[in-house]
């Protein structure tokens, strides 16, 4: 034990080893879950530890992202996403690779991206808003989140259906970020919403954002009546706009609209549980608190 | 691959159903976790209008002892000591699935009722990442027989979905694959963590 005291090391300086050593071993490892647990021990040590040692690692963690092994570039994206929540400040230096990463070759990169845009869109919102002074970094940053934005919501014509799936709930974010909160419905105290946007923002117009996602909002009713339709992306539709109607009332008719024409017509081409799981599943969205309006409205 | 997906089943009291499922998936090298979604451990007792009610706090072992000496030859005879036996050996505690943050690739469900209540639980949740997870029901009755089948059904969907490289993509048709050589109904949805 008394060794142990004479020996304590300067942490800084033990932690910055520690990282260059696992970085090292993953670099040159050829075993996939070595690299997996190295980068996953890197980012618990920069991210969340000694998170002033997070610049000094973050291209050396980057450039995982050209990794052979999905679960590799699977981590880096995690990565990515821990750090912009952690230090939103590091959103300029990843925000390209975000963009890059959308279009790996791997289905499960590409969703695993669109899961990260989902909230580091919110976290971009949020960091532009706090900002006294919106610099060319800053706005440059905005110019690649919208153009992530654009590409991922092009991908609700993705021909993946998990692809499709993650896209509903990223347009979900967009609809319930841009739009103002309702008062009887009280937003979680971190969540951006379009009220917490200044007017003087000449980037992100708060008006602009607004009339978004309405388009939005009328992207996902469009989806959501497509006649081709699979069973789980119409369900997860489906619930993504009961919650928008329940947290922004002013959708409600339109909610309610669209799930009494799909509780008429259900898609031709679903098989017979589908239908059973659908039905049910319209049952339930009735049933969620705060959603008696669908539920009188579908009788 | 088996250890890539992270497998949930759950049934009302986490003692036979899920708990059968659990033991044979887990030989079979799954990443798996039993629970139950009532709100309290039933048993069987001495009569049907007198089950034996545990807290979700009590351990099999207790559950165990409790039987042991209340009625040995009764439990013995209806399996009940056997089934707790096995299921001390698995875990040490009977879990309810509502007080369970982990997140899973899969849930199964063993009857209806319990979709339900595992569908409800999960709607209600705050969002945290929005990360997918599948919940199928396949209809299995609460006796051994049909759980030891049942285990076997869900072990087999398990296989399947463990094999596919693509699971969101692929779901719907081995459900539909599925369905036709189980000959049984199922339920599927989808919930966001």
């Amino acid at each position: 034990m008394d060794e142990d005291e004479n020996l304590e090391p300067e942490p800084p300086r033990s932690t910055y080893d520690r990282v260059v050593n696992l970085l090292n071993e993953a670099a040159a490892s050829s075993w996939e879950s070595q690299k997996v647990s190295n980068l996953r021990q890197v980012q618990e040590l920069v991210v969340h530890k000694e998170p002033n040692l997070l610049d000094n690692f973050l291209d050396e963690m980057l450039a995982f992202q050209n990794d052979k092994s999905t679960d590799v570039r699977k981590v880096v994206v995690g990565f990515v996403e821990e750090a912009c929540k952690k230090d939103p400040d590091v959103l300029p230096k990843v925000v390209a690779n975000l963009n890059m990463m959308l279009s790996d070759e791997s289905v499960v990169i590409q969703k695993r991206v669109i899961q990260a845009a989902t909230r580091l869109y919110k976290v971009t919102l949020k960091w532009l808003c706090k900002a006294k002074v919106v610099d060319d970094i800053m706005e440059s940053t905005w110019t690649y989140m919208c153009q992530l934005k654009s590409r991922i919501v092009s991908l609700l014509d993705c021909e993946n259906d998990g692809v499709r799936t993650h896209t509903v709930k990223f347009l979900e974010m967009l609809v319930i970020t841009q739009t103002y909160p309702d008062p009887d419905f009280p937003c979680k105290e971190k969540e951006v919403t379009l009220s917490d946007i200044p007017l003087t923002l000449k980037i992100a117009r708060p008006r602009k954002l607004q009339e978004e996602a309405r388009q939005m909002f009328e992207t996902l009713v469009i989806f959501h009546g497509t006649q081709h339709i699979s069973s789980v992306n119409l369900m997860a539709c489906m619930q993504t706009l009961s919650l928008i109607a329940k947290q922004r009332p002013r959708f409600m008719s339109q909610v309610v609209q669209a799930l009494e024409a799909l509780h008429a017509n259900l898609p031709p081409t679903l098989a017979k549980s589908q239908v059973s799981s659908v039905r049910k599943h319209l049952k339930i969205t009735k049933n969620m608190p705060g959603a008696e309006e669908l539920g009188k409205r579908q009788r | 691959m088996t250890n890539d997906l992270k497998v949930a089943v759950v049934c009302s009291s986490n003692q036979n159903r899920s708990m059968e499922a659990h033991a044979f998936l887990s030989k079979k090298g799954f990443r798996v976790r039993s629970f139950g979604s009532g709100n309290q451990v039933k048993l069987p007792g001495p009569s049907p209008d007198k089950p034996n009610i545990y807290d979700f706090t009590v351990s099999y072992e207790q559950m165990y002892q409790d039987l042991l000496s209340k009625d040995k030859s009764l439990y013995t005879q209806n399996g009940i000591l056997h089934m707790l036996d096995r299921n001390r050996r698995i875990k040490s505690h009977p879990e309810r699935f509502q007080s369970c943050q982990e997140k899973f690739d899969v849930i199964f469900t063993a009857e209806e009722r319990v979709y339900d209540q595992v569908v409800e639980e999960l709607s209600n949740r705050s969002p945290v990442d929005n990360s997918p997870v599948h919940i199928i029901n396949i209809e299995i009755q609460d006796n051994h027989e049909e759980a030891t089948i049942g285990a076997f059904l869900i072990c087999e969907m398990a296989q399947m979905m463990a094999e596919s490289e693509d699971l969101d993509n692929d779901i719907d048709e081995l459900l539909q694959e599925f369905e036709a050589k189980a000959q049984k109904p199922i339920l599927h949805t989808i919930q966001f963590y």
